[in-house]
């Protein structure tokens, strides 16, 4: 199962808004880190199930603004703070099955992004002392 | 039955060479790389190289018998070992780290899938099967003459000597630990240093992404070389279709190779297995109900039955630095709860990408937090949970895992988790993260821990995890109501037996492994001497 370019557009913007980055703080911005790439790689190693449940979790955070904020536009059409308010209110939805999804784009992202030098630094944590066990294809594969 | 290793021993203070190296020519079949079919004979096969298998293995190549290990998933060496949790995910983990359980709420469920299963990436915690729940295998299910505290001890006190179990030296006991066994001591409730397999641990922390100083006893370092220089074989990505039964026998095993990772090759090498004296399946409670349906077994009992260790995580921030990247990733623990409220109270220092997913908050809260992980102290409960759940076939062939905790399971983790939180607050935490569903994302104070024993029992309030499984092929005198007998063999096919945590009839309140090994070593002996008996009957007769 593979994301279309739209849909790895959208899990970008959404991966940025609940890992947006900080210059004050020295932490990378996740756009930069292969979202799409990364995700595509798990949407190949994930069983089906797994994958359905990732691509639904971004199908729902990218439509939310029509059902929470009455807009007619996906979440890469919002600023950054209603982009925010809109995965605010979908992490506190009263909806197990909403927020266990935005759970999952949280837990994806946590996998890229807390492993990234700058917040492995902010983290007071050194680099990565080993090579990779699996080569990540972020390299070979162009993000949409 | 005393041996000595100390010939296989790594010693640490060396980048290597670390045991899963220079291995027997020949000893390995990388499914990964099999290009040709294979057929060959053995004196047993044995399906899975975790905890059971690798032991039952190494037990029964010790006595002098041919044997072969099949392993669905590759061998990841030591000096491949990295510190990215996704890349350990994608290539050590089952499902690639996202398999579930599925009930009123979903519950992540964490297995190895490689060599040496889930003794790669879990803490190496020993602790013995508790007597009260032998006693209760026995009256419940009749088991006492042959599975009691007497008959496992020996081999308990083999696998303490050969894996090195001794309590987390304080050099690498790390502050998460020490804080726990100070604020416990302090309360006088009876804590210890966790005891583990072990030489040398360096304090990495980095026991969930495989122990780069080969310290940690895994069976990927232990057992199965250990196995292997005894003259076993192992088949490495090769997935068990199924074990094959004629006549009421178990006579071998179908597999087929995994082929490369990336899929670049269609066609997958079958490997036939025949087993001249038995066939013995440790693939895991999950896959071994499984593995058993798909060799034709109908067992009424088989996926029933299924218990696990819910555990749930509570993170605090100090005013001291804590650094859980450095120390025993789990250290110290408190037992005394078991027997009156069923829970265990523990440490576990997390790697960043999983920290994260607990860090409270999104956005620019998240990245404040971020600064605070060097403070973060993170202490568990694990709950001896009486819901039953059963194992079944999943849509597309993967297995699918049912279960909901019980009210009383839920309020028992309740019960840990605010003692747990008090534990903090008065061992001096700033804030702690309770991360349940309807309560502040942080609270401050002592006075706030009774909003988390308030909270109702719902499941999907809490975020649970799961690494100890236990039951879906139950042992029992009564085929009726069980999988396998007594003695390990599958009421419906001799010389089919099973060896791992699926033939527990209950839960354990502790850590398994140790249990498993022991009852995989216990099983393996007893097939070995029966063997042996009848070779020596059948030698005697033909004289």
């Amino acid at each position: 199962m593979k994301l279309t370019r739209f849909e790895t557009r959208w899990a970008e913007a959404e991966m940025g808004v609940i890992f947006p980055g900080s210059s004050d703080e020295g932490l990378a911005d996740i756009g930069k880190l292969g979202v799409g790439a990364f995700l595509q790689e798990v949407m190949g190693a994930v069983p089906f199930k797994a994958a359905l449940g990732l691509r639904l979790a971004i199908w729902l955070v990218a439509l939310a603004p029509l059902f929470l904020l009455g807009r007619l536009a996906t979440i890469t059409g919002l600023r950054l703070p209603d982009r925010e308010t809109v995965v605010n209110r979908l992490v506190a939805s009263r909806s197990y099955a909403v927020r266990s999804l935005v759970l999952i784009l949280k837990t994806m992202g946590a996998l890229l992004y807390a492993g990234d030098v700058s917040v492995r630094a902010r983290m007071n944590l050194p680099p990565p002392r080993r090579p990779s066990l699996v080569p990540l294809r972020v390299k070979r594969v162009h993000a949409a | 039955m005393s041996h000595d290793h100390d010939h296989h021993h790594h010693h640490p203070e060396h980048d290597g060479p670390f045991p899963d190296e220079a291995l027997p020519e020949g000893s390995v079949v990388d499914g990964e790389t099999l290009a040709h079919d294979v057929d060959e004979a053995f004196d047993y096969v044995v399906v899975g190289s975790g905890a059971a298998g690798a032991v039952a293995a190494h037990t029964l190549a010790k006595a002098g018998w041919s044997v072969a290990m099949v392993e669905e998933g590759p061998w990841v060496h030591t000096r491949e070992f990295g510190e990215r949790v996704y890349e350990a995910f994608r290539r050590m983990y089952r499902d690639a780290g996202t398999q579930v359980i599925e009930g009123r709420s979903y519950v992540p469920l964490i297995q190895g899938r490689c060599v040496g299963g889930s003794t790669v990436m879990n803490s190496a915690i020993a602790h013995r099967t508790p007597e009260d729940v032998l006693a209760e295998w026995d009256e419940r299910f009749g088991l006492g003459a042959a599975i009691n505290a007497r008959a496992l001890e020996p081999h308990f006190d083999a696998l303490e000597r050969e894996l090195n179990v001794h309590a987390v030296n304080d050099d690498v006991l790390g502050e998460n630990n020490r804080l726990f066994l100070d604020e416990a001591s302090a309360e006088g409730l009876p804590a210890r240093k966790m005891h583990r397999y072990e030489r040398n641990c360096r304090g990495s922390g980095r026991c969930v992404t495989g122990c780069p100083s080969g310290a940690k006893q895994g069976m990927n370092v232990s057992y199965v070389p250990w196995a292997l220089a005894l003259g076993a074989r192992i088949f490495c990505a090769c997935r068990v279709e199924r074990v094959v039964v004629e006549a009421g026998r178990a006579t071998g095993v179908l597999a087929h190779a995994s082929g490369p990772p990336d899929g670049s090759r269609k066609h997958k090498s079958t490997v036939k297995l025949h087993a001249r004296r038995g066939v013995l399946v440790a693939a895991s409670t999950v896959q071994t109900p499984n593995v058993l349906r798909r060799s034709g077994l109908r067992a009424r009992a088989i996926g029933r039955h299924f218990q696990c260790h819910p555990g749930y995580g509570l993170g605090g921030i100090f005013d001291s630095p804590v650094e859980m990247g450095f120390g025993a990733t789990q250290g110290a623990e408190c037992i005394a709860l078991r027997r009156t409220e069923r829970i265990k109270l523990e440490t576990i220092a997390m790697p960043p990408e999983l920290a994260a997913v607990r860090i409270p908050g999104i956005g620019h809260e998240l990245m404040r937090r971020f600064g605070t992980f060097s403070n973060l102290a993170v202490w568990a409960v694990v709950v001896r949970a009486e819901a039953e759940g059963t194992v079944g076939s999943a849509w597309g062939g993967g297995d699918k895992v049912k279960l909901t905790f019980t009210r009383a399971d839920v309020e028992r983790a309740r019960k840990g988790t605010a003692m747990l939180a008090r534990m903090m607050f008065e061992a001096g935490a700033r804030e702690v993260w309770p991360g349940i569903y309807g309560l502040p994302s942080v609270i401050t104070s002592i006075d706030q821990v009774r909003l988390i024993e308030e909270v109702p029992t719902d499941p999907r309030l809490w975020s649970f995890i799961t690494t100890h499984l236990f039951g879906a092929a139950r042992m029992g005198v009564d085929p009726k109501t069980s999988v396998v007998g007594p003695d390990f063999q599958a009421h419906e096919a001799r010389g089919l037996y099973v060896v791992d945590s699926s033939v527990f009839p209950t839960n354990l309140g502790v850590n398994p492994q140790h249990s498993i090994m022991g009852m995989s070593r216990l099983a393996a002996t007893r097939i070995a001497d029966a063997a042996r008996g009848s070779s020596t009957a059948g030698a005697t007769a033909a004289a």
